[in-house]
């Protein structure tokens, strides 16, 4: 029960960032509601994987790819391109704490003092910089996931069929 | 080609050409990955019955257009790209305005109306957006492990640091100039958790606040470029995205060093 209560909480929480994230994206407002359900799924998805002790990358891989395949879906349903919902969607993984990690190594690397007092901050730099770089690439993967599965045009005419019908109603 | 055939529109190429340089360069600007792009350009080109080839650039467009039956009719143009603005709205509306020319619901004079209109389109407001990115940062804090303290300061640090950097940005300054301010402002904000020890995970914060300045757009769009196989434009929008995650470390470092090293 309180793993469910956590999880919803991680959606919720999701759901915000992507739908603000959407915001400062300029997503069109019809969209912003997919966006923020798209996030709360897709970083739900990668709690529960972690939760069930998966690397974080494979769980960011895997959560991402879903992402942008629903993503698909659920664009042809507001009338929009992919990548404007799986956009922000996949922003709420983005790894800024590693990033904020290897930077702040790169800062104590510069002082000798640090350095003598611990030693570790090159290993803590390249972990946290090879941990960002590969978050990244899976995040977007994840985003280009239905440029690369399916052929451009298949989708292209889709997109149109559902504008066309949108517009006979 | 059987797109080649369609009845003439009596469309010059460098018309073509013009139309297709202008759409493709604000796409290109307003966060569409080069593939995009394309496909968007060749389905105009085609229903004007021409065909065309193009070479994408983060800083603008290079493109051919020519027609098979009529070697004279044929161009090839330039355009530099405007200054990076993520707005994805534009993504949406030149996709259905090409599909409307390719359905033959719009002729050029309105298509180059449309265009301009699209151009102008505003953005969300400021005070939102700031308020968006306040509320995504504080979400992003809470989700890495923050207490509710550490969301308000990263809430109040991502706001401030939007809402200046919205001014910078008016007075027409250097965009990497705003970023280095901008960051340098929120991490003040949000460095008063670690000073004062407010917080749970003051750590959290500093990670979390400044998120709302990294360039998730071009930093996706090179990758996807690079798989996609467009080079030189994921070249440029990697050196880019670098550039503005360097200014974002740069405007860190001056606040931290001001509030001091050893208290991080």
């Amino acid at each position: 029960m309180e793993l469910i209560s956590t999880i919803l909480i991680d959606f919720a929480l999701a759901f915000c960032v992507a739908f603000c994230w959407g915001i400062l994206f300029g997503t069109p407002w019809k969209a912003l509601l997919a966006a923020g359900l798209l996030g709360g799924f897709g970083h739900g998805i990668r709690f529960i994987l972690l939760q069930s002790n998966m690397g974080l990358v494979a769980a960011t891989l895997i959560a991402s790819v879903s992402i942008g395949l629903l993503g698909i879906y659920v664009a042809h349903k507001v009338h929009n391109p992919p990548v404007v919902i799986t956009m922000p969607a996949c922003i709420t993984m983005i790894p800024g704490l590693y990033a904020y990690r290897s930077m702040l190594a790169g800062i104590k690397l510069s002082d000798q003092a640090i350095l003598d007092k611990d030693p570790n901050v090159i290993p803590t730099i390249a972990h946290n910089a090879v941990l960002t770089f590969s978050l990244l690439f899976t995040l977007a993967v994840g985003i280009s996931i239905s440029a690369l599965l399916f052929r451009n045009k298949n989708i292209g005419i889709r997109f149109d069929k559902n504008r066309s019908r949108s517009k006979d109603k | 080609m059987e797109n080649t055939t369609k009845s003439p529109k009596n469309i010059k190429a460098s018309e073509v050409a013009e139309f297709i340089l202008d759409a493709g360069v604000f796409l290109m600007a307003s966060g569409a990955h080069s593939g995009r792009v394309w496909r968007n350009c060749r389905r105009i080109a085609e229903h004007w019955g021409y065909r065309m080839n193009f070479n994408p650039t983060f800083t603008g467009i290079m493109v051919s257009v020519w027609n098979d039956k009529d070697s004279e009719n044929a161009v090839t143009r330039y355009k530099t790209a405007p200054a990076n603005t993520v707005h994805l709205e534009t993504l949406t509306q030149i996709s259905h305005l090409s599909w409307k020319i390719a359905d033959n619901e719009i002729e050029y004079d309105d298509a180059c109306l449309e265009l301009e209109a699209i151009k102008h389109k505003a953005h969300y407001p400021f005070w939102l957006v700031a308020l968006a990115v306040g509320i995504s940062c504080g979400c992003l804090c809470t989700l890495a492990g923050g207490s509710p303290v550490d969301a308000a300061l990263a809430f109040c640090g991502a706001s401030v640091g939007s809402i200046a950097r919205h001014f910078i940005l008016k007075k027409q300054f250097n965009q990497f100039l705003s970023i280095i301010i901008a960051s340098a402002i929120t991490t003040l904000i949000a460095g008063t958790d670690t000073i004062f020890g407010l917080g749970r995970a003051p750590e959290m914060t500093l990670a979390t606040s400044v998120l709302y300045l990294i360039p998730g757009v071009p930093l996706i769009n090179s990758v996807i470029d690079l798989l996609e196989g467009y080079f030189s434009a994921s070249i440029a929008r990697s050196l880019f995205a670098a550039s503005i995650v360097s200014s974002i470390a740069v405007g860190m470092i001056l606040s931290i060093t001001l509030l001091g090293i050893n208290n991080f």
